[in-house]
């Protein structure tokens, strides 16, 4: 068989690399596969996104609205609205978030804080909506 | 190296480079959220090849932000401020006169617990502006001695107040109508399986591809629980919870879903939640239920066709209209 012919041609270091590279393609696909997807923070004002990023790295961003610039900060995993031109602060009150399906909404200066990721079956809270 | 080791090798690197390559993301429902009418709006298709509808999410939203501009009492040029500020009649748009119809015929169903034309009270309290107070009892009684939805008078798509300082406070109804005009969008356009929620309010078009909607009612005393879940398809949820909105005074708790017959927060349920085929009649009836309290909400409930709910009486205690029992879930 073509194959076997192949293999014959082939010294033993050349099987011995072919057969390690193969191994790690196996390990790599296993391991990519088995990796849970990110979350990460996407912010949006009227239906456009001004930014995304991991929830992995630590960082603020400063996010303009109608009002000026709200801040906001990923720590430990948790987003959270530092400070807000908004009169009432109702943002920076509804604290840390991290969940995937978690907002926090400044009305005043329209912006919308989401947690993407992790939304896999079987994660839910058991209803697809909630009434409140 | 031979030819086969050079030929094997390539086959490798490219199934490494395979491996590495982002996964293709499997299509999902399109999911899209707004902030509208003073909440977060989202609204998710779950069709096949739901990005198509992109296009009809946006024009959904549109809608939605149409109406707010016509029914806002906070925005000037609306036609509700418009009305707060007119002596003689004003002349309406087809949406706000259906809607103020509506408004009209759940106050009467309901002797007047669900009133649209408390906008003055309603400011006065200072719920909507994020900075509630206690009014006095003085200014409670000069703000209901100009309410009442018997001072104003609807015909021919014009309003006219019978008492000058009488203004509109849409809160308990237009939400809900603009939910019911984006299901009417997105229907239009040919969707057959959404959902349209505007901050826990919300309006389902058919079922959740294939099987019903799981809607789970918030809990009133513990949040984060849930109290129970509904399985429904094409139906409007709307719940009216003194949660939402409070503020604590003296050890008193003061929150938004006022009662027209004495001006303070109605006493006589934790939530309330309703279930009909449009948004808008939910919305109000909701609100309606929430100031009769449970032994009149009930009846109210009852004596209405389509509609069903869940009721949480101020002392915990729960009741069910008899058409959800088979579509309710206790946890």
């Amino acid at each position: 068989m073509a194959v076997n012919g192949f293999w014959r041609r082939l010294t033993r270091l050349d099987r011995i690399i072919v057969m390690l590279l193969f191994a790690l393609c196996i390990l790599l696909f296993i391991a990519v596969g088995m990796r849970p997807p990110g979350r990460s923070v996407r912010v949006t004002a009227e239906g456009a996104t001004l930014f995304t990023a991991p929830l992995e790295r630590d960082r603020t961003a400063e996010l303009t609205g109608p009002l000026g610039t709200t801040r906001m900060e990923i720590r430990d995993g948790k987003v959270r609205i530092v400070s807000s031109p908004c009169p009432y602060k109702v943002c920076i009150g509804m604290g840390d978030i991290s969940h995937a399906g978690e907002i926090i909404a400044c009305v005043p200066n329209r912006l919308l804080v989401q947690i993407l990721g992790d939304e896999a079956e079987g994660k839910g809270p058991g209803y697809d909506l909630l009434s409140r | 190296m031979t030819r086969a080791t050079a030929t094997l090798l390539l086959l490798a690197a490219l199934l490494l480079a395979i491996t590495l390559l982002p996964p293709r993301e499997p299509e999902g429902p399109l999911i899209r959220t707004r902030l509208l009418m003073g909440t977060v709006v989202e609204i998710r298709i779950e069709d096949t090849e739901s990005a198509r509808y992109d296009a009809a999410v946006t024009a959904a939203f549109a809608e939605m932000a149409a109406i707010e501009r016509r029914m806002s009492p906070h925005l000037p040029q609306s036609e509700i401020s418009r009305i707060a500020a007119a002596t003689g009649t004003v002349g309406l748009s087809a949406d706000t006169a259906e809607v103020l119809q509506l408004a009209h015929d759940v106050a009467e169903a309901s002797n007047g617990a669900f009133d649209a034309t408390l906008g003055q009270l309603i400011r006065l309290w200072g719920f909507a502006e994020g900075e509630p107070r206690l009014p006095t009892e003085e200014e409670i009684a000069a703000a209901l001695a100009g309410d009442g939805a018997s001072r104003l008078m609807i015909a021919d798509g014009r309003v006219a107040k019978v008492v000058a300082p009488l203004a509109i406070d849409l809160g308990g109804i237009a939400k809900g109508y603009a939910i019911d005009r984006a299901v009417s969008v997105l229907a239009a356009a040919g969707v057959r399986h959404a959902s349209v929620n505007a901050g826990g309010d919300m309006r389902l078009l058919g079922d959740r591809s294939g099987r019903p909607w799981r809607v789970g009612i918030r809990h009133p005393r513990k949040s984060g629980d849930i109290l129970a879940t509904l399985q429904l398809a094409g139906k409007a949820v709307v719940t009216s919870g003194d949660y939402e909105r409070v503020f604590e005074l003296d050890g008193v708790r003061y929150h938004h879903i006022l009662d027209p017959r004495t001006g303070y927060p109605a006493r006589g349920c934790q939530a309330v939640t309703v279930v009909a085929d449009r948004a808008a009649l939910a919305d109000a009836v909701a609100t309606a239920v929430f100031v009769l309290g449970p032994g009149k909400g009930l009846a109210l409930l009852e004596s209405m066709p389509d509609l069903e709910g869940v009721i949480v009486a101020a002392d915990g205690n729960v009741s069910v209209t008899p058409g959800l029992r088979g579509v309710l879930e206790w946890p």
